[in-house]
């Protein structure tokens, strides 16, 4: 028997917002909501598979803000092919089991036209099979490797995020040419910090650097004083990339154990993302460099677009909520659902997606699509689409903590961050 | 092949803000690690070891006069509204089920689970314990079958001799379902859930009779009663928390057990989570699977954690038994003392869930405004933002674990305080009373130790 629709709390919320502006320039009747010169006026069905609890919480908070932003301002031009879009909203509970299950509550109990939204790898991968198996269009926002190694199938799509080997490998020109040469790994020792190991290593390499030790914390190390005596006197860069808990303690044993004299030291804001860079115990990042997959702070040159970017999901200048300035934003990562909804949008439109039934054309018109130029649909820059790996590439901030603010000081360009294909997604079949 | 999981690792500091309390703490954890908590850990002990010690100073007897209520009065022959109370709770639990059924599919959008872990098993659970008898007041099962059978009468009598094993069995199960069921929060399954208790509830009442099955079977109603006894407050008595544990009531072995298993599930709640656990059973905690995949190691975990926790309960009160020959027997005093866990207990499930508890209460209240998804905006708490931020302020931060340092450390004391009143009950000298509890002391010592260790300790889940 097939479930009754739910209702949605997302959905009724931008129906009033829409329709409010609908109801005052046209006069039609609420459910309408001004898109009745579409064929159908029912609306396209995204359900978001949201970390709304679990360890993923604080990124499904941010997800949701932005993808609620997005879907309001899509909404507000129109819709898509006419019909507004309503979010559906399950939690994954980012646990790989649960987000299996919610696709299939998607594609079954919803009927739902895409899915979206997931940015653990984890839960991509125990997902991504499901979503093959529904033939379901599934646009993750996970940024893992993932998607472009060949590890999934056609029905799983990365547009609106790069990818950590093109973040990572996008790293080691400015790393050589402007910190040095030499270089010392300190990262956790399972398959994360060993794929940046590995990445960067060879990166540098190419940059005629050299990493002079790779130092492997154990994950549930919560003290780091006895791993720096084996920081080798000829190193010129440290590159960390510790996450978890101790993240702090970390940074704050480092800075004791330097004190004043310290070589260059480079990491991946993954490591303080949502957390003030201004808080006690992180003095010792000041002169330090974060790579950014948006820049937190707002710059002076920051785009037009940008701006507008961030004051939709009510950001402020610092990265914070504007009406709770110590909840800092998920910010190098939760463009990447705005910009995901925009591909999403530009494909139904392109496929003159109708229906369920135009998944498969929907899946064929992002395909075909390459260069996104940087704009309100794309704030954090412009993007070159892959098809056949189903990857987005991008630009990449190195930023530098400078007075307490992270300062861009260099932008990658997008050829920095590519590398060959390792999967042609297009040869296989629906 | 490798794969980057690299947004699975990415928040030091992630806020987890699961409406459900089997996933609730907000790790603010990052700047906790950089707390003295060590120097914390070991001035609460000291401070539970040193009441220890100075009750061993008192007079046997001296802490009578603690333990005796003051009667504010006779009770006033009211009205009593309870039943109206409770039928407004049957109403408000039918709406939530519907709410749960239909409402939106986000858990921290939907009233059902919001209500149920964050008012009710967070918030009303303290209230019991520390401040008013609410679950007589808001017990949604009698209501309707007092409107339909206004008469209750047992067709089949439920044997005495059964007492509350029955609630015994159905807390640890309903213990298992919110620590290691895969989806607590999801809003549908709790909703399916709750029917399905409510029609078991129904039936039994029906059958086995209203008040027998209430006070043997229904498990939260023993829970709420039991952790009421700790409550300053009966009717128009007051006294010392946990006064009522010495009136007059008909305990045996099964009250015991319901004791240690709401006790050992607390603990083994805060222990599933640390880094500590998740290494012991073969989990990287930086790449957490979700608790899909450790749904067995959890259950057995938890069922683990209660028998060994009677296991070591048993010895110290054994340890006590055979130093005080003949004043007491095992079975006697292990009954008896359990009750002095009770403090424990509530104290450790308050600040267990104390920090989850102030970020989900904002998002109870921003629901309320429109319970039913229906775009409305009742008492304008629709605009309100959930705040979060307050958990990466170090200062708020301090205060916060201080604050549940406080409530464990408290609790401890207030159970040695039990304990010694305990004691006293069976033996008359002085050397009999600190025989008799030395071994309780011990494991209360170790387990002050243990609690703030839980609050202090990383956690991967």
């Amino acid at each position: 028997m097939k479930n009754p629709p739910k209702i949605s709390r997302r959905k009724t919320l931008l129906g009033l917002g829409a329709g409010a502006g609908a109801l005052a320039t046209t006069g039609v009747l609420p459910g309408s909501l001004g898109f009745a010169q579409a064929q159908s006026s029912a609306p396209i069905k995204i359900g978001f598979q949201k970390h709304a609890t679990g360890i993923g919480a604080a990124y499904g908070r941010w997800y949701d803000t932005t993808t609620t932003a997005a879907v309001a301002r899509i909404n507000e031009m129109g819709g898509i092919n006419g019909r507004p879009v309503e979010i559906i909203t399950e939690d994954d509970a980012t646990d790989p089991g649960r987000g299996a299950e919610v696709l299939e509550k998607f594609a079954n109990q919803h009927e739902v036209d895409v899915a979206f939204g997931t940015l653990f790898s984890h839960v991509v991968i125990g997902s991504a099979p499901r979503a093959g198996e529904l033939k379901l269009p599934y646009f993750v926002v996970s940024e893992g490797h993932h998607v472009a190694s060949g590890m999934l199938n056609r029905y799983t799509l990365q547009p609106g995020i790069t990818d950590v080997k093109s973040q990572v490998i996008s790293m080691a020109p400015f790393v050589a040419d402007n910190l040095g040469k030499k270089v010392t790994m300190i990262y956790p020792d399972f398959a994360f910090g060993h794929d940046h190991r590995d990445f960067f290593s060879e990166a540098i390499e190419a940059q005629g650097g050299e990493v002079v030790a790779k130092i492997a914390i154990p994950p549930t190390e919560t003290t780091f004083t006895r791993y720096f005596p084996n920081i080798p006197r000829e190193t010129e860069v440290i590159y960390h990339v510790m996450v978890g808990p101790a993240v702090l303690t970390f940074v704050k044993e480092m800075g004791e154990f330097f004190g004043p004299s310290r070589p260059e030291i480079f990491g991946f804001i993954d490591s303080l993302e949502a957390v003030d860079i201004q808080s006690p115990g992180l003095e010792f990042l000041e002169g330090t460099y974060f790579w950014e997959g948006m820049p937190r702070h707002k710059q002076a040159n920051e785009s037009e677009a940008a701006s507008a970017y961030r004051a939709a999901v009510g950001v402020n200048d610092r990265g914070a909520a504007i009406d709770d300035p110590a909840n800092v934003a998920t910010y190098a990562h939760m463009f990447g659902c705005w910009e995901t909804l925009n591909v999403i949008k530009a494909g139904m439109e392109a496929a003159d997606y109708q229906g369920p039934a135009d998944r498969t054309k929907l899946i064929e018109a992002v395909e075909a699509m390459t260069e996104m130029p940087e704009s309100l649909d794309h704030p954090q820059g412009d993007k070159l689409f892959n098809g056949k790996t189903h990857q987005a590439f991008g630009k990449q901030f190195i930023s530098k903590v400078s007075d307490g603010n992270l300062e861009v000081v260099h932008t990658a360009s997008i050829e920095d961050g590519l590398y060959a294909d390792e999967v042609d997604y297009t040869t296989q079949s629906f | 092949m490798t794969l980057l999981v690299k947004s699975c690792l990415a928040a030091p500091l992630a806020v987890i803000l699961a409406s459900g309390p089997a996933l609730a703490h907000a790790a603010d954890q990052g700047f906790v690690l950089l707390l003295p908590t060590t120097a914390y850990i070991v001035g609460g002990t000291l401070t539970v070891a040193a009441t220890i010690l100075l009750l061993i100073l008192l007079r046997p007897g001296q802490l009578d006069p603690l333990m005796r209520p003051v009667v504010l009065g006779p009770p006033r022959a009211k009205r009593d509204w309870r039943g109206w109370g409770q039928l407004f709770a049957a109403i408000g639990l039918a709406l939530l089920i519907l709410i749960g059924l239909r409402g939106p599919t986000d858990p921290q959008a939907n009233l059902m689970p919001l209500v149920l872990w964050t008012v009710w098993w967070m918030l009303l659970f303290v209230v019991q314990a520390l401040v008013f008898d609410i679950w007589s007041w808001i017990n949604p099962w009698p209501a309707l079958l007092r409107v339909l059978v206004p008469e209750s009468k047992a067709l089949i009598t439920l044997p005495a001799g059964l007492s509350i094993w029955p609630a015994v069995v159905i807390m640890a199960a309903f213990q298992g379902f919110v620590l290691a069921d895969a989806a607590p929060n999801d809003p549908e399954r709790l909703a399916i859930f709750a029917i399905g208790y409510w029609v078991f509830t129904l039936a039994g009442m029906t059958v086995f009779g209203r008040e027998t099955w209430l006070r043997q079977v229904e498990c939260f109603t023993v829970l709420f009663t039991l952790i009421g006894l700790l409550r300053p407050v009966k009717r128009s008595s007051i006294g010392f928390p946990g006064w009522q544990v010495f009136s007059k009531h008909q305990l045996d072995l099964s009250h015991a057990g319901f004791i240690l298993i709401v006790l050992a599930s607390g603990s083994f709640d805060g222990l599933y989570e640390t880094f500590r656990w998740l290494a012991r059973i073969g989990v990287n905690p930086l790449e957490y699977p979700g608790r899909t995949a450790l749904v067995w190691p959890t259950t057995l975990g938890l069922y683990g954690s209660i028998l060994f926790l009677t296991a070591i309960f048993a010895l110290a009160v054994f340890l006590g038994t055979a130093l005080v020959k003949g004043s007491v027997g095992f079975k006697t005093a292990f009954v008896r003392f359990s009750f002095t866990l009770l403090p424990i207990a509530i104290g450790y499930h308050f600040a267990h869930y104390f920090v989850t508890f102030l970020v989900q209460i904002q998002v109870v209240l921003a629901t309320l405004a429109d319970p039913f998804a229906l775009g409305w905006n009742l008492f304008g708490l629709g605009h309100r933002r959930v705040m979060v931020g307050f958990l990466t302020v170090p200062g708020t931060v301090k205060a916060i674990w201080l604050c549940q340092a406080g409530a464990v450390v408290l609790s401890h004391v207030l159970a040695v305080l039990l304990s010694h009143r305990t004691a006293e009950t069976f033996c008359s000298s002085r050397r009999d009373i600190l025989a008799l509890q030395s071994g309780i002391s011990i494991l209360m010592v170790f387990y002050t130790i243990f609690g703030l260790w839980l609050l202090a300790s990383p956690r991967g889940a």
